[in-house]
């Protein structure tokens, strides 16, 4: 690097869960030359993994991320349950079906309101101070009571089945640990329609903040890459079924089962960051870069699995079409999925297996073997393999988390924006409508 | 006496080191049985190594695996649990929850890295002087080939 | 007076971050009463803001996390100079947290299987430009600066945190719990001899009783009490997330001691049904045994 060169240094990335910096590097004619998204820390739970009871897995991989535990906690019972050969009682799976719903739900609400609608509410522009959901809280006290009100609902479900809001306990390799009492259903489904509804309002306000920021969503940070997501039959799935990839013009160039991911999944470590990225692997690297995610889901799936999020699917893909590259149009994605989400959670409430007393094997036998557990996390395909011995201990492990499928991904959408921004100040023509809050 | 084989990583020592290295050991000794034991070996004059420090407790059963690794992590090279013989104990079975917690220590200091062979648990009556003196002599030569706590020195 | 705090994340989950977010509605009893000053989770202040602000001058901090890396060292150091009272907020941060599982191997070892030799890795390396480097091993935070407040769990549950901030909000001392997770577990303990141990997915949990009398390893009886027995109360075996009691110092140690008096099995058998007493015994705390503490000693007399 030349004295002349410039490096721009953002520490911490905030409102993004994990713990990121970004390095931008630009020449001295102000040319982009890098962007380095540098995740600056990992815990090593692949080797203290090592060892264990494979059934403690489950309470020891939530811990992976506190934000999203559960997709890891039934990734992790998936993952044993494969390596020693079991097929949980169907009521067992309604649960953590459940639960994953319940997480999805919460994540995606907070996500919407906490982390990505400050900078629309309050414009990417506006007072630093008002781009946060407290501000929001104060400033529009309808659409925060709101969001609070759908997050808690997500939250407390997700608590009633895992036992636990953060880091869920009651899934074990052969089923669920507790049961969920009749009490417990009914005031759950109380609730639901009222979240149902809001859920649909959030729909609005999100039509609506896509329309004002039609400008910035279609034109910035428009990054093609491949897309990795899980389907059933086509249908967007989010528990269990077999994994898409479509190419960037939108082709289907895999369908697989996660148990022979290693085919498909390329591991490339950076030079900058203690987070791998995650590509296809028969593409090569960079070439084969791919994301995860909501957007990515909404692109391999044919369609959605309830109705009402099937029409806002198609309403999206009337707009921009598929696959869709628009970094931003994640959020649109989200609430589509979050609006399957409650569908999905309603149809599991109302369904009477849901109280079923029978949610665990009991003559489980751990054996020699390895297993994939696989389910898709709100940020992505979450993959757990584990290889244990004749006691049923963990003697390796292997896990590709929803994130890094995402970073290189991420990298090279900063690398469009930043572009944009710095040498073709895209921003300051692009079409930004006034605040909501100022 | 069983030949300790050490299996845990770390025990490199240096030669030059091992000559002088004179090991310190704490031993946490019964009343009833082992204390009187000790106190015979050493009324009685028996060779017995200086490097040992005794603690005197109500019977082994009331160790807590707290009060041993204490010991090893202020310095102590090796740690002797010396109680009743089985059956003698003057509580009826302190000895045997001593026995049942030596067996998980032993494997939790194996995990953790550290020479399973720097703690001992022996039985020593009243009338055992030499046995006592015996498994401090052994206990002494044990820890000298695994070497200094790698803690390094504190007491 | 409004009181000033700051929240940061050393390397952790981010869930004691969420468990408060969780608070959702009854965070706006709290908030008033708080200036935010650093809390990257939330709001856009970056680590400049923090370096800014004078010394003494933050009245609360809020620590998440445990120093895996050396940032998380500066990060501890420099919430240590801005606060007047810093709290070790969740199990990382009081005891070094899961991660202090690592403890058990070199950090060789944890960077070759995560960056070398993981299955689908093709070439590997380690990364290190633009990046703060690892600790050779997870010391817990209090070991490293001086606290005024240890509020453990993993995460402290939404009541915890909350509990805690009224209380250092109106001025008043906050203190653990000498209970244990058994005071708060509606099921009852008899106490009985344990003739066998049970893996989680071995046999049949009954509902009604005590998960340790039916020979399921429940560490309630070692743990403090804090969570209100969340786990036990949904048939599930306390894995001891929150530590142990204030008064004892070694978690794992305070286990076996009490398994030798329990159980009604021979040395052999007990030994058998724990092969992985690290792992079964210590959860979040390892990083703050005699143990993985001998061994730090060990690894940092090593590196001079
Ligand atoms: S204490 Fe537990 S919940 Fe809190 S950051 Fe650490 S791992 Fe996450
Ligand atoms: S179930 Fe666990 S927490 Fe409850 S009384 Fe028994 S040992 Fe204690
Ligand atoms: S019951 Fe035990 S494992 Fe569960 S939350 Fe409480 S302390 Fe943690
Ligand atoms: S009284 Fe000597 S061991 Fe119990």
């Amino acid at each position: 690097m030349t004295d002349a060169d410039r490096t721009i240094k953002i520490a911490p990335v905030t409102r993004l869960e994990g713990h990121g910096e970004l390095t931008i590097k630009l020449t001295k004619t102000g040319k982009v030359k890098d962007v380095q998204f540098n995740v600056s820390s990992t815990r090593f739970f692949e080797k203290f993994l090592e060892g264990r009871f494979a059934e403690e897995a489950p309470r020891i991989a939530p811990r992976i991320c506190g934000i999203c535990p559960e997709p890891h906690h039934l990734a992790a019972t998936k993952a044993v349950e494969a390596a020693w050969d079991i097929t949980p009682p169907p009521a067992a799976i309604r649960l953590r079906r459940l639960l994953i719903n319940a997480k999805q739900f919460s994540s995606h609400a907070l996500h919407f309101f906490a982390l990505a609608a400050p900078d629309f509410l309050a414009g990417p522009l506006g007072d630093p101070a008002l781009r946060n959901v407290v501000a929001i809280i104060k400033a529009m006290p309808d659409v925060g009571k709101m969001a609070l009100e759908m997050m808690q609902f997500g939250q407390d479900l997700a608590a009633a089945v895992g036992g636990k809001a953060i880091h869920p306990v009651t899934s074990t390799p052969g089923g669920m640990l507790n049961p969920f009492s009749e009490e417990k259903r009914d005031l759950f489904l109380k609730r639901v329609e009222n979240v149902k509804k809001q859920t649909l309002e959030t729909v609005t306000l999100a039509k609506r903040v896509v329309q004002d920021y039609w400008d910035p969503i279609t034109k910035l940070a428009v990054t093609p890459t491949y897309y990795l997501g899980m389907h059933n039959k086509g249908n967007l799935e989010i528990f269990d079924g077999n994994l898409r990839v479509m190419d960037p013009e939108g082709k289907v160039v895999a369908d697989f089962r996660p148990k022979d991911y290693q085919k498909y999944y390329g591991e490339y470590v950076p030079k900058h960051s203690y987070a791998t990225h995650i590509y296809y692997r028969p593409a090569g690297y960079p070439a084969g870069i791919w994301r995860a995610n909501t957007l990515a889901r909404l692109n391999v799936a044919d369609k959605m699995a309830t109705p009402i999020a099937q029409e806002a699917l198609q309403e999206m893909r009337d707009a921009l079409g598929r696959p869709i590259h628009a970094t931003f149009a994640y959020h649109w994605a989200r609430i589509i999925e979050l609006v399957q989400a409650i569908e999905e959670i309603e149809d599991l409430l109302k369904d009477p297996q849901i109280v079923s007393k029978d949610t665990k094997l009991s003559d489980v036998q751990p054996k020699k073997g390895d297993g994939v557990g696989c389910v898709e996390a709100p940020r992505g395909t979450l993959i757990h393999h584990y290889w244990t011995d004749e006691r049923g201990i963990i003697t390796k492990a292997n896990m590709v988390v929803a994130t890094n499928n995402n970073i290189a991904g991420i990298e090279k959408s900063l690398m469009v924006a930043a572009k944009q921004i710095f040498e073709d100040k895209a921003h300051e023509n692009l079409k930004l409508p006034d605040p909501m809050i100022k | 006496m069983i030949t300790p084989k050490t299996t845990a990583p770390g025990k490199a020592v240096r030669k030059d080191k091992k000559s002088t290295f004179e090991p310190r050991i704490m031993a946490f000794c019964c009343n009833w049985c082992s204390y009187a034991g000790a106190d015979l070996a050493g009324t009685s004059r028996m060779q017995m190594p200086p490097n040992v420090r005794i603690i005197r407790v109500n019977c082994t059963g009331r160790i807590d695996i707290s009060f041993i690794l204490d010991a090893l992590y202020q310095g102590a090279d090796g740690v002797l649990v010396s109680g009743c013989h089985p059956g003698d104990c003057h509580y009826t079975s302190g000895n045997l929850k001593m026995k049942s917690r030596f067996a998980l220590l032993k494997r939790l200091l194996e995990e953790a890295g550290l020479e399973p062979e720097r703690v001992h648990l022996q039985w020593a009556s009243a009338a055992e002087g030499e046995v006592f003196a015996e498994g401090i002599t052994n206990m002494v030569e044990r820890i000298k080939k695994l070497g200094p706590n790698p803690v390094g020195r504190r007491i | 007076m409004v009181k000033r705090i700051a929240l940061a994340q050393l390397s952790s989950c981010w869930g004691c971050d969420q468990s408060l977010v969780d608070l959702h509605l009854k965070l706006l009893d709290v908030l008033p009463a708080l200036d935010i000053v650093y809390w990257p989770a939330v709001v856009d202040y970056k680590m400049a803001d923090l370096e800014a602000i004078p010394n003494h001058s933050i009245h609360f901090g809020f620590v998440e996390g445990s120093c895996r890396t050396k940032e998380d060292l500066h990060l501890l150091r420099l919430m240590r100079q801005k606060s007047k009272l810093l709290v070790a907020w969740g199990s990382c941060s009081a005891y070094g947290g899961v991660q202090g599982l690592g403890n058990q191997w070199e950090l060789n070892d944890l960077l070759e299987r995560k960056f070398l030799k993981a299955d689908t890795i093709t070439e590997g390396r380690i990364p290190e430009e633009n990046l703060p480097g690892f600790t050779e091993h997870v010391t817990p935070n209090p070991d490293i600066v001086d606290f005024e407040v240890i509020l453990p769990g993993c995460p402290p549950t939404s009541e915890n945190t909350a509990e805690a901030l009224t209380a250092l909000i109106s001025g008043k001392p906050y203190d653990l719990p000498d209970k244990t997770v058994c005071d708060q577990c509606p099921k009852e303990r008899k106490e009985k001899k344990i003739k066998k141990f049970f893996r989680t997915h071995e046999g049949h949990i009954d509902p009604n009783k005590c998960l340790l009398d039916q020979g399921y390893l429940c560490l309630g009886f070692a743990t403090i009490g804090l969570c209100g027995a969340q786990c036990p109360t949904v048939n599930t075996p306390c894995k001891g997330c929150f530590g142990p009691p204030p008064n004892i110092k070694d978690h794992g140690a305070k286990i076996i001691s009490a398994l030798g008096a329990i159980a009604d099995m021979t040395p052999e058998e007990l030994e058998r049904a724990f092969p992985d007493p690290i792992g079964s015994f210590y959860f979040t705390d390892y990083a703050s045994s005699y143990l993985s503490r001998i061994r730090g000693k060990q690894r940092s007399r090593k590196k001079k």
